[in-house]
């Protein structure tokens, strides 16, 4: 046991030699941290606080439509409706031209007298109706024209994504369809009473019919909603865990390349206990890393006007689940660092193998987004079970119970990493154990 | 009474992964204790392989190696007790300190504690480090790391020392220094078998001498043994190129 603790202090002082290798080792993931958390505020913050996203808005119509949607706009807490600019007064070309230059995302113009088009056309629809009761002549309504639908125009920068895009169109729908819903009845009601003097209409409050509850289910007792730092934090400490076998591929590499394992091979030492050693000391750095970044996510981003992480009350959990994280990504490098022949070679294929990793596991891209083979491929990206294992905390509030089926996963790839390993290297110089 | 050989070596093979000829051809030698034995030869001609085959860095293809009586195939982890080696690399960790380095093999040879602590003290007196024990590798001379190299090596008295090229790159002084306690552990016991590309050197220091080229001994013998059958050489560099020819090897 002791050369396992000779090992553990040497690999130990190595590191911690190492300033510049220690700065991006913990230095580095809380940058990102920060960055990734600020840079997608906006998606998560929607839910629950104020964004600016700005929105060049020209209202012609100004009417029931054009009030209600300007309205609908500024009180989504979502955009900020801009309707001049420079002083002056926007019309469509300045729009267009805007949104061209990629100065402005959305620009929404509504047309003149569009609530006029609809009031006469369900006028008229409405008048169709009552007709068919025999309450007016069929063959003079028949005559009267119906008006050609007005266009409203949104104009869309062609970096806006498609998600966002459908967003917005059904959010513009959505207004003009309520409003032709509410003309409905009032007009309804209008030419009932002309035709009955004595219909009493009833109060015009027209409401929703359907109220829409967003829910998320979490194992915790108070629903909490996810914000930015709950998707960035452990998604990053993940990457940033497993991007460790760069380091410990490259101290493998460093002590093959310079002499020192072949030194050690011709010891009284099993190549096992030289490895667990390092292994060992890189599962501290991994621990220390999480923690780094759980403290960024905790009191640094509110620093930059973010929403912290919560933590929840899984300490438990995390503490297990960070540990496995960590065996399945140096388990990876040990590997990665047996196998390579050159510095280089564990270096690159390390590096690109865990990028495709991530991007597999739905680091860099949301699972949901992913088509139905992709998801398949995704699930055996073990990037894509630890991150799963600290969302089932982080987001769903679950234990140990629940985040079991990704540990499971994760210490069944660190023991396979191993086997193959020890079994390449046994096949390579079966005397030396 | 017959002297028991330290090292034995028999039908000694290594073909090496995708090479139709022989690293080593049937290698037969027997080493005895107390002798220096030199190991010469041109580059690829098989030194590195058979003493890395020797240190249990990988196994032969065929044949059999005794060290102490001991199997390689069977009590490698016995063996690696009564080994010491200097690699031709510096073998060493530049960012630890010459007492870092000297604790963590120490500690791998399974020594610890005092006796560990005064056998370090003990070495870095005896090759003049005593005064920067506790300065990083990387800040040492190239004879400086020369000589802690080879402290690795000895830390815990091997019976059989196997050193590759101990003296390469480095000061004259260093040099004389290295070599003149090579030859006083000897004669405390220890077998040292030694590879080098420097004739004169080997001549100096070898009790026995084998050049080998292409895989096989091409000429066994204490140097002035070798001179006496060739007189007209006059030297065993003379006697190596003779042997071995003069075209250039890779």
């Amino acid at each position: 046991m002791f050369k396992f603790f000779s090992g553990f202090r040497k690999e130990a002082r190595i590191l911690l030699r190492d300033k510049a290798g220690l700065t991006i080792l913990f230095i580095m993931p809380m940058v990102l941290i920060i960055i990734m958390s600020l840079l997608q505020e906006f998606g998560y913050s929607s839910v629950t606080r104020e964004s600016s996203i700005k929105v060049l808005f020209l209202d012609k119509d100004q009417d029931t439509l054009g009030l209600k949607i300007g309205k609908g706009l500024r009180e989504s807490n979502f955009f900020v409706v801009v309707d001049s600019l420079d002083g002056k007064p926007l019309t469509e070309a300045i729009i267009e031209e805007a949104v061209k230059k990629g100065d402005y995302l959305i620009g929404i113009v509504i047309p003149e007298k569009v609530t006029q088009t609809i009031r006469t056309n369900v006028k008229i629809q409405v008048t169709k109706t009552l007709a068919g009761f025999g309450l007016y002549n069929p063959i003079l309504i028949n005559s009267l024209p119906e008006q050609k639908a007005d266009t409203v125009t949104v104009f869309f920068d062609p970096t806006v994504k498609k998600t966002f895009k459908n967003a917005i169109v059904s959010a513009v729908k959505e207004f003009n369809y309520k409003i032709e819903t509410e003309m409905v009845f009032k007009t309804f009601n209008q030419e009932m009473a002309l035709v009955f003097p004595n219909y009493q209409p009833p109060p015009q409050d027209y409401q929703d019919m359907v109220v829409f509850k967003e829910l998320f289910p979490t194992y915790k007792e108070k629903e909490e909603i996810p914000n930015s730092a709950q998707h960035n934090v452990p998604s990053w400490a993940v990457f940033a865990m497993f991007f460790i076998i760069i380091p410990f591929t490259s101290s493998m590499m460093i002590e093959r390349e310079e002499g020192s394992l072949l030194r050690l091979q011709c010891m009284p030492v099993s190549f096992m206990n030289l490895l667990l050693s390092k292994v060992f000391v890189y599962m501290i750095v991994c621990f220390v890393q999480t923690i780094l970044m759980m403290i960024t996510g905790l009191y640094l981003l509110p620093l930059f006007n973010a929403v912290p992480l919560e933590l929840g009350h899984q300490i438990g959990a995390l503490i297990v689940v960070t540990i496995v994280i960590a065996l399945a990504a140096l388990g990876f490098g040990l590997m990665v660092g047996t196998v390579a022949t050159t510095h280089q070679q564990a270096a690159s294929f390390g590096a690109v193998s865990i990028i495709i990793m991530a991007a597999l596991g739905g680091l860099f891209v949301p699972m949901y987004l992913m088509s139905d083979a992709m998801k398949g491929v995704a699930g055996l990206s073990p990037l894509n079970w630890a991150l799963t294992a600290y969302y089932t905390i982080f987001l769903r509030g679950g234990g140990l119970l629940e985040v079991f089926p990704s540990i499971y996963k994760l210490i069944l790839f660190f023991a396979i990493s191993l086997i193959i390993t020890f079994t390449y290297r046994t096949l390579k110089n079966p005397l030396n154990k | 009474m017959t002297v028991v050989p330290i090292i034995e070596i028999r039908e000694l093979t290594k073909y090496y992964k995708g090479n139709d000829e022989p690293a080593i051809k049937a290698l037969s030698l027997d080493i005895f204790p107390g002798e220096i034995f030199g190991l010469l030869g041109p580059n690829g001609a098989g030194k590195t392989t058979t003493i890395s085959i020797l240190c249990g860095l990988f196994p032969p293809t065929r044949g059999s190696v005794l060290i102490d009586g001991m199997d390689i195939r069977h009590d490698l982890d016995k063996i690696k007790h009564v080994i010491g080696v200097v690699p031709q690399d510096l073998a060493l960790y530049p960012t630890l300190t010459a007492l870092e380095n000297l604790t963590f093999f120490g500690n791998m040879y399974g020594m610890k504690g005092t006796v560990l602590k005064e056998r370090i003290q003990e070495c870095l007196k005896e090759f003049g480090l005593e005064k920067v024990a506790r300065k990083q590798i990387n800040t040492y001379s190239g004879g400086m790391k020369r000589r802690v190299n080879l402290i690795a090596g000895l830390l815990h008295r091997p019976k059989v020392l196997f050193l590759d090229e101990p003296t390469v790159g480095i000061d004259v002084q260093s040099r004389i220094f290295i070599l003149d306690y090579l030859q006083a552990i000897n004669k405390t016991g220890t077998t040292i078998i030694y590879t080098s590309h420097y004739m004169e050197e080997a001549e100096n220091l070898c009790t026995r001498v084998a050049i080998v080229d292409r895989g096989s001994i091409i000429a066994l013998g204490k140097p002035g043994e070798l001179l006496k059958e060739r007189p007209e050489l006059t030297n065993l560099e003379n006697i190596f190129l003779h042997l071995t020819g003069r075209t250039l090897r890779d």
